[in-house]
């Protein structure tokens, strides 16, 4: 028993990837493609996937890439979304920094703190779209904005629990 | 970035000073490419129209995919009650005929009445023709993707219908697929008049799906249940007589309609020439262009 216990798990030659270093910003890529998904809806009930994706690799990983790769991801999702360009670029980096900001404070962090702390920069992330909108009186009543941000709430574990999978494997663990 | 201090290495220390300045000038330069975008957003146009390029063939590929076993199930869900559907068809049909008949006489009286009047006749023509292959599902604004662009003579600023009714106008335009801001966007407002008896309305989308409509002439509520409305032709960007909603709901000044051109069941878009294409250039360039 003892000796089945002290045996290495690790197998050899198992590593991480060679490009595990750009795996993080890729995806990042890849969810704000979801954009491109011939889903024609007249609500715009979706989630941003780019930003959750986004912030799931933050909450994860202190660096999951260099921190101003934030700028040009979040100009990448503007370009594919469709908001207005600088909107991303913008959010995205500020969230880099607040998170960093908040990193210094926390003793500890658990799953739910996570979710909260999710939870309010998604809603920070619903909000601004309202006000931009509302800057060229595209905006709906603020209202209709909640079931997004429910939506997009609730659907952030799944997106978390992807990114450790991912993470896990670019890792080779 | 790493977090607090990371420890008594200088090389360290710039390195997170330098990570805190490159993320403050990321969040200067987005402030001022949103300022840019929100103010001038004819900036941008060529390259929100190279991402749309970059996007379509994804995007028309998949719609191909989707829009196959989308049809193969309303085929089977058709194939279900043939026979109650075949009766209302008929039915509906020979009404129809009789309305067609209708139709025709007016059409003829309108003609030689016109010709009396000596009336401009503006020419239809048509521009392009594309498929709806995706819309802004992540965002309050509504726009949808059209697999129509620049190599097909779409340009900024056309007015876009299907044959049901009007979808929108062109916002971005790429070299093969192009941004529609719809009717039911919020900053999309379309001079209209009730098709029942021509009082001139405003419609202006909710950004939900639905058009918000109120009269011109604040007063009586001009609209009932399952009025249609029509655009009128004035500003000059939207052609008139193309059917924009139908009511669906009345409140207190106004109605609630619904898009009779639903973007996720028309089968493809006309794009067109703006009705008159000199009233629009000046209008555009006032700066209350929606974007």
């Amino acid at each position: 028993m003892v000796r089945a216990a002290l045996t290495p798990t690790r197998r050899i030659g198992q590593a991480p990837w060679r490009y595990a270093a750009y795996v993080p910003a890729v995806t990042v890529v890849l969810a704000a493609l979801l954009s491109a998904l011939p889903i024609i809806s007249t609500s715009g009930w979706y989630p941003d996937f780019g930003y959750l994706v986004f912030i799931g690799w933050r909450l994860l990983r202190a660096d999951p890439w260099p921190a101003w790769w934030a700028a040009p991801l979040g100009f990448v999702n503007d370009l594919f979304t469709g908001y207005p360009l600088g909107f991303s670029v913008a959010l995205w980096s500020a969230t880099m920094l607040a998170l960093d900001l908040i990193d210094r404070r926390t003793m500890w962090r658990d799953y739910r703190t996570e979710w909260v702390l999710a939870g309010v920069l998604i809603a920070i992330d619903e909000w601004m779209q309202w006000r931009i909108a509302k800057l060229v009186d595209g905006a709906p009543p603020l209202a209709q904005m909640a079931p997004p941000l429910v939506i997009s709430i609730c659907v952030f574990p799944l997106f978390a629990w992807i990114i450790s999978r991912i993470d896990a494997w670019r890792l080779g663990r | 970035m790493a977090t607090a201090r990371p420890g008594w290495s200088r090389r360290a220390q710039y390195g997170l000073f330098f990570s805190f300045i490159a993320v403050i000038a990321g969040i200067i330069v987005g402030l001022i490419l949103l300022t840019l975008s929100l103010v001038a957003p004819e900036q941008f146009q060529r390259v929100r129209g190279a991402a749309l390029d970059v996007t379509s063939p994804i995007t028309g590929g998949l719609h191909e995919v989707t829009a196959t076993v989308e049809g193969l199930f309303t085929g089977a869900g058709d194939y279900w009650n043939a026979a109650n559907q075949n009766a209302e068809l008929k039915r509906e049909r020979q009404a129809m005929l009789r309305r067609m008949v209708e139709a025709r006489a007016i059409f003829q009286e309108n003609r030689q009445l016109k010709a009396v009047l000596n009336l401009r006749e503006h020419e239809r023509n048509t521009i392009a023709i594309g498929r709806v292959v995706g819309s802004s599902f992540n965002s309050p604004r509504r726009f949808a993707i059209l697999s129509a662009g620049t190599s097909d003579g779409v340009r900024v600023g056309m007015p876009v219908r299907s044959p049901d009714g009007l979808i929108g106008r062109i916002i971005d335009a790429g070299a093969l697929a192009s941004r529609v801001l719809l009717v039911s966007d919020r900053a999309n407002i379309v001079p209209a008049r009730l098709l029942r008896n021509g009082i001139p309305v405003i419609a202006q989308g909710r950004g939900d799906g639905t058009i918000d409509v109120r009269p011109l002439e604040v007063g009586r509520n001009p609209f009932k249940r399952g009025d249609i409305i029509i655009t009128s032709g004035t500003g000059g960007l939207y052609p008139p007589l193309v059917p924009i909603g139908r009511v669906v709901k009345l409140d207190d000044d106004g109605a609630v309609a619904l898009p009779l051109a639903d973007p996720a069941n028309i089968s493809f878009a006309i794009v067109e020439p703006a009705f008159e294409p000199a009233a629009v250039a000046a209008e555009t360039s006032a700066p209350a262009e929606a974007r």
